[in-house]
């Protein structure tokens, strides 16, 4: 009996001290998280731009050239999309599309729950991939509410059908085994940067798929600045985004065809 | 008549052996041609990204889940008398975790990069968090598994003294219980939150998905162990069990099962109330829809309340192999709520658009070497436990000695530790 005591004792100091490390353990885990959490939610403060995407929808007509472009641009397979065309309601016999390429999400879910750190939120907005390091579980794929991410399901090799009639690639091919998605053309943005180019202004600092639209459906742009096209028609218009109740904060917004009209009318 | 019996017994390992020797190598050429071909041989798309392989590798961890569960009632507890059993266990929950691993390696597009997920952290994810538990929890099985390999005749007879110095690993003990129960409730909770926190999909996005996946491992795991302990002592006589300790852990079954059929019923009719886009959708899929079969045959009927009347029922219970079925049953269950809740998520396609009112369906059925290398994997497992049972003697509640130096050992612990 007194051995049965003395064990039972013993166990439950046993478990003390396993609970001691256990709870020195979240500690450090929450510091380590609420600095990895400032570092995610603060970065649009540090960096002076805030790259957003607006597409009309008046304008749009889903003639599919900005898939093309950025097909070219970026050297995406000819198997997915890094922005796809959704087609709208009618409105007034007129079909109505939208483009969908990646939000850029302020709280992007996919940043959330890459486990290896594959995908992060730059402090200007832009969801970047890093294609070294992602491992292919496909959490990204299955966390993104926009269905915006694509899997490299075999290798891509042989002519790009876009290249060169819509453009030559900017960036390297992505290899088998990772997932990709769109990035803003980042690529662009950077070296424009650099050369002193305005991003939405200057067309080889602008997104790929923004120079290509016949219509002029999308304008890109910095949101800190007042005076940039993204900004004011923001402003001006009724504009609304994809999913916005989930809280993820696209950095796509879209002008819708009625909500249009309406504006003009009263301008 | 008897020397007959023999004779059969002669023939039965060495044919069982080599059956599930084949399925391993089909399995192993199926793997193969994945990593020579990608993903691409599955069918696996961009809308269903997860399936079979995610489902069995869900499966084979939370049916691992009776090495933690077991390993607390006798250490913690104190319910001294279980230890043989968490033995099995344990070894099941090696091969388990082992089991997981080899599916994991399959699933993932770069298996090259594995390592990434060890030297790369994001502490945000569950998969973070279920990784490196996994790992550390790997670890503390193999140390756990240790003494069973010490103890085997071929090691005693051949390295005697590396044999005892195996055996003394049982000292940990104690301690290895603990850890692995912390490592074990956190990781099996955290892969229904791997689930629970996509707000993108609302059928998944409930804080009650982790608490259902730790209490269907707990229900499940040690059923798993009863039932594979009692196969293994109908088919061989290396297999030695004790009736009363089998019968305890299935009665304890019994009650779990009802505790998770009331967190079942209520997660599910909470989500039935008022119409919620795709969440509605998935539920109507799960309850009426391609996946109501698995729903209430698979998962409900037989996977809890079937079960839950044979174990807990005493006089249904003593029919050996009533409550073999009754257990094979769980496990089944547990299968079933694994594969539906996967790809429930997944089959309902949401929309982006805020008038889009109806979802979109898509569909997913594996591909024949998705199938192949799923049983070229359990093949493994049934072969590792039964050379466990063979020559680890795994399955053996008789032999007393060991397990009295083992209680003496565990107490001497506490003072050791208090003087270093």
């Amino acid at each position: 009996m007194s051995t049965k005591t003395l064990e039972r004792r013993d166990f439950l100091k046993i478990g003390a001290a396993g609970l001691a490390v256990l709870a020195t353990g979240p500690t450090l885990a929450a510091k380590a998280l609420r600095e990895a959490s400032s570092s995610a939610s603060d970065s649009n403060e540090e960096s002076a731009h805030s790259w957003a995407m607006v597409i009309d929808q008046a304008k749009c007509v889903g003639c599919g050239h900005c898939i093309q472009a950025c097909r070219a641009y970026n050297d995406v397979s000819p198997d997915m999309e890094w922005t796809r065309l959704v087609e709208g309601e009618k409105l007034g016999g007129q079909q109505t599309f939208i483009p969908i390429p990646c939000m850029h999400c302020e709280d992007a879910p996919c940043v959330h729950v890459c486990l290896v750190g594959a995908t992060t939120s730059r402090p200007d907005g832009i969801v970047m991939m890093d294609y070294d390091k992602c491992i292919g579980c496909r959490y990204c794929e299955v966390a993104c509410p926009y269905g915006v991410r694509s899997f490299n399901w075999e290798k891509f090799d042989g002519d790009n059908p876009a290249v060169p009639t819509w453009g030559q690639p900017e960036v390297k091919r992505r290899p088998r085994g990772v997932v990709e998605k769109c990035s803003f053309c980042y690529q662009r943005i950077d070296r424009g940067l650099e050369l002193g180019l305005k991003p939405g202004v200057d067309q080889a600092a602008t997104p790929a798929c923004v120079v290509a639209c016949p219509m002029k459906a999308r304008t890109f742009g910095d949101l800190n600045d007042p005076e940039s096209e993204v900004s004011k028609q923001i402003a001006g218009h009724a504009s609304y985004r994809l999913r916005e109740g989930l809280g993820t904060g696209p950095r796509v917004y879209y002008l819708p065809v009625h909500g249009k009209s309406e504006e003009e009318v009263v301008s | 008549m008897i020397s007959t019996r023999i004779q059969r017994h002669k023939l039965l390992f060495p044919g069982w052996v080599v059956s599930l020797g084949i399925l391993v190598i089909a399995g192993l050429i199926a793997g193969i041609i994945v990593l020579v071909r990608g993903l691409i041989v599955t069918n696996l798309s961009d809308l269903v990204p997860w399936g079979l392989w995610i489902t069995l590798d869900l499966s084979a961890i939370a049916l691992s889940a009776g090495a933690f569960t077991l390993s607390a009632l006798v250490y913690l507890l104190g319910l001294k008398e279980l230890q043989p059993v968490a033995r099995t266990a344990v070894f099941i929950g090696l091969i388990g975790y082992s089991m997981a691993m080899m599916m994991l390696f399959m699933d993932i597009g770069r298996p090259d990069r594995l390592w990434h997920a060890l030297i790369y952290w994001n502490i945000h994810s569950p998969l973070w968090e279920v990784t490196m538990c996994i790992c550390l929890y790997f670890s503390v099985l193999i140390l756990e598994v240790i003494p069973i390999f010490g103890d085997a005749d071929f090691m005693k007879g051949r390295w005697p003294r590396l044999s005892l110095r195996m055996t003394k690993v049982h000292y940990l003990a104690p301690f290895l219980a603990i850890a692995g129960l912390c490592l074990s409730m956190l990781h099996q909770s955290s892969l229904g939150a791997t689930y629970g926190i996509l707000k993108a999909r609302p059928i998944w996005y409930r804080p009650g998905m982790a608490v259902l996946f730790i209490v269907s491992a707990a229900v499940a795991g040690p059923a798993l162990v009863v039932l594979a302990s009692r196969i293994a002592s109908k088919i061989t006589p290396k297999a030695k069990v004790k009736e009363e300790l089998l019968d305890q852990v299935a009665k304890y079954i019994g009650f779990a099962l009802l505790a998770y059929l009331y967190l079942r019923f209520w997660d599910a009719f909470s989500m039935s109330y008022t119409y919620e886009p795709a969440r509605s959708e998935g539920l109507n899929m799960l309850t009426q829809g391609p996946l109501s079969f698995n729903f209430w045959v698979g998962e409900i009927i037989l996977g809890i309340i079937v079960p839950s009347v044979i174990l807990l029922s005493s006089r249904l219970r003593s029919h050996k192999s009533l409550q073999m079925l009754a257990l094979l049953l769980v496990v089944g269950g547990l299968v079933a709520f694994r594969w539906d809740i996967n790809l429930v998520g997944q089959l309902v396609v949401y929309g982006v658009l805020p008038q889009e009112m109806l979802p979109r369906y898509t569909q997913y059925t594996p591909s024949l070497i998705e199938i192949l290398v799923a049983i070229g994997v359990i093949a493994y497992g049934v072969l590792a436990f039964t050379l466990g049972v063979r020559y680890l003697k795994v399955v053996d509640h008789q032999s007393e000695t060991g397990h009295e130096s083992h209680k003496k050992e565990s107490t001497v612990i506490p003072a050791a530790v208090s003087t270093d």
